[in-house]
């Protein structure tokens, strides 16, 4: 095969791989279609200077939007639509726009325009992984831009004020997050069994909501609202990710600390699961389902060679 | 409860002949179409000013009784408070994905419109800038559609299509149209027996696109060339607007800058 493909992308945090919407994207659709992606999380280097995440470097092509990204994939042969009808390839991308025209506001703004979320999280995770003196600029660039994103395109009259503006988005945010619900239904993933583009895009734009810390949530209490969007993120994580999730730690003086950080995830994920699991638990204490061994070996945060043992 | 549709209910627009320009035209008749399809009688009304006049800022509205709504989105709202509506029929599933297809043609076919008219810069000098200034007096009419390009293009740099070239602005438009020919397939609507909102949108682009000499024929040939596309609009066109002969909603008599459906 070709030298393999590097994406580099927003890293991760909270039990997430990215907490960019689009770099998740585009990570999730690679595991689905079985791409060979080496992720390179950006930590504290000036390789982005325009900050224009997700990019993919193959060779000698630079591609830099995830919608080109997952073409270039497909057209190389990574293709996770493969069993799609027309219909629901056409289906596809009216649920995408429907994702960028009435959550994107939203979500920016929760990110990025909601000060105590800004202040307290947004502004300091980014700038702690972009290098001195872009990170005192960068973050407030991204910020602006959202800010100009909503204002130009859902700003304008009979919407005369910020606040207004930003009832309105949060009402149609939590509107595509019913429909989206309601489309979901009972499946485990929106054309069946097996997941696509369509679910890579919504595990991108849904998985940061979901499951980063933020102070002021009414979009995450929403989400919490709708069990199965819950599963269908949770699901994804624990398939396609969790066997990567700390296989990445960063480089540098805090690999400690993240490891810790990440380990204590786990850790609180098990205690969820053990919960749920009570009575055969106690039952078995040498039960084979991975969780309850990785929460007994993991002690410095090197937990690769247990998760190897429990790949299916 | 609603209170009748009033028989003075009024459509306003920009002026057809000299100044509408191809995404306003799109959205009016895409009203006009979802009104004609609740069958409640609405008089179109030209007028140079209607931007300014709408609450929203954008064409086109309609002013019923003493309440005056803008857009096609909130018009179909205010519709359905006065107990017409046509989508009522559709399970859950089915407004979702009505939501999400009307969703990709605003996201896709007006703003390639829209990048059309003020961002491809053949087009705005020959088309847009006389158009969209004709009824007022030099300079004004440069200054206006100078502030409108403007505008435009900032939203554009926005989203993201500041970077895009025609040809790709094209490739989406096509993108957009094959998705729309696939989901409606053989049948007369989108959602089989009964035209809903999302089929009044889909023809008041396409037909309007269809039907605008612009520069190039490019955008009309991407849309012809899905056949079940044409012939929907075609019949949304007998089926709604040919049994009125009235001057100013008749869609057949155009002039100079359209030229007949074929």
């Amino acid at each position: 095969m070709a030298a393999p493909m590097e994406l580099s992308c927003w890293g991760g945090d909270w039990g997430l791989p990215s907490l960019h919407p689009e770099s998740l994207t585009v990570m999730a659709y690679a595991k689905f279609s079985g791409a060979p992606l080496r992720v390179n999380t950006i930590n504290n280097s000036w390789r982005t200077p325009k900050a224009n995440l997700p990019v993919l470097v193959s060779e000698d092509i630079v591609i830099s939007q995830p919608a080109k990204i997952l073409n270039f994939l497909r057209r190389q042969k990574y293709n996770a639509d493969y069993d799609l009808s027309a219909k629901q390839g056409a289906d596809t991308l009216a649920y995408v726009a429907l994702l960028e025209e009435k959550l994107l506001p939203a979500l920016l703004h929760t990110f990025w325009i909601e000060a105590e979320n800004y202040c307290s999280v947004t502004k300091p995770w980014y700038a702690s992984r972009i290098a001195f003196p872009l990170s005192l600029y960068l973050p407030g660039k991204m910020s602006r831009e959202a800010l100009n994103r909503i204002l130009l395109t859902k700003g304008g009259p009979p919407l005369y004020s910020l606040t207004e503006v930003e009832a309105q988005i949060y009402r149609d945010a939590k509107e595509c997050l019913n429909l989206l619900s309601k489309r979901l239904g009972t499946s485990q993933f929106f054309f069946g069994y097996t997941p696509t583009t369509l679910d890579a895009f919504v595990f991108g734009f849904l998985a940061p909501i979901y499951k980063v810390c933020f102070p002021r949530v009414q979009l995450q209490e929403h989400l919490k609202q709708l069990p199965n969007l819950c599963r269908f993120c949770d699901d994804i994580l624990t398939c396609y990710f969790k066997l990567t999730v700390s296989g990445h730690s960063p480089a540098g003086q805090d690999t400690a600390d993240a490891n810790l950080q990440k380990l204590t995830q786990l850790v609180n994920k098990e205690s969820n699961l053990i919960e749920k699991m009570d009575d055969s638990l106690r039952k078995s204490p040498q039960h084979p389902p991975r969780k309850l061994t990785t929460l007994k070996l993991a002690a410095g945060g090197e937990e690769s060679s247990p998760m190897s043992r429990l790949s299916p | 409860a609603a209170e009748p549709w009033p028989e003075n209910a009024a459509l306003y627009q920009q002026l057809k002949e000299e100044q509408i320009l191809l995404s306003d035209n799109a959205s009016s008749l895409a009203v006009q179409a979802f009104l004609q399809m609740c069958n409640l009688p609405i008089r179109v009304i030209c007028r140079a000013n209607a931007e300014y006049m709408s609450p929203s800022g954008k064409v086109p509205f309609i002013h019923v009784g003493n309440q005056v709504v803008s857009e096609l989105g909130p018009i179909v709202q205010f519709v359905k408070a006065k107990g017409h509506s046509l989508s009522d029929g559709l399970d859950e599933v089915q407004k979702a994905e009505m939501k999400a297809y009307m969703e990709l043609v605003n996201n896709m076919l007006l703003t390639a419109e829209l990048y059309l008219q003020w961002c491809d810069d053949v087009t705005v000098e020959e088309i847009t800038h006389p158009r969209y200034g004709s009824p007022y007096p030099w300079p004004l009419n440069r200054i206006l559609s100078y502030q409108k390009q403007w505008e435009v293009r900032r939203k554009m740099k926005a989203i993201g299509w500041a970077g895009k070239t025609l040809e790709q602005v094209l490739e989406d438009v096509d993108q957009c149209c094959h998705a729309l020919s696939q989901r409606l397939g053989t049948q007369p609507y989108f959602f089989n027996k009964q035209p809903t909102e999302l089929d009044a949108l889909v023809f008041g682009h396409l037909f309007t696109i269809l039907t605008t000499q612009l520069i190039t024929d490019e955008l009309s040939e991407k849309v012809k060339n899905y056949s079940n596309l044409t012939a929907f609009c075609r019949r949304i066109e007998q089926q709604y607007f040919e049994g009125h002969e009235k001057d100013s909603s008749t869609i057949a008599g155009r002039s100079s800058k359209r030229s007949l459906l074929r």
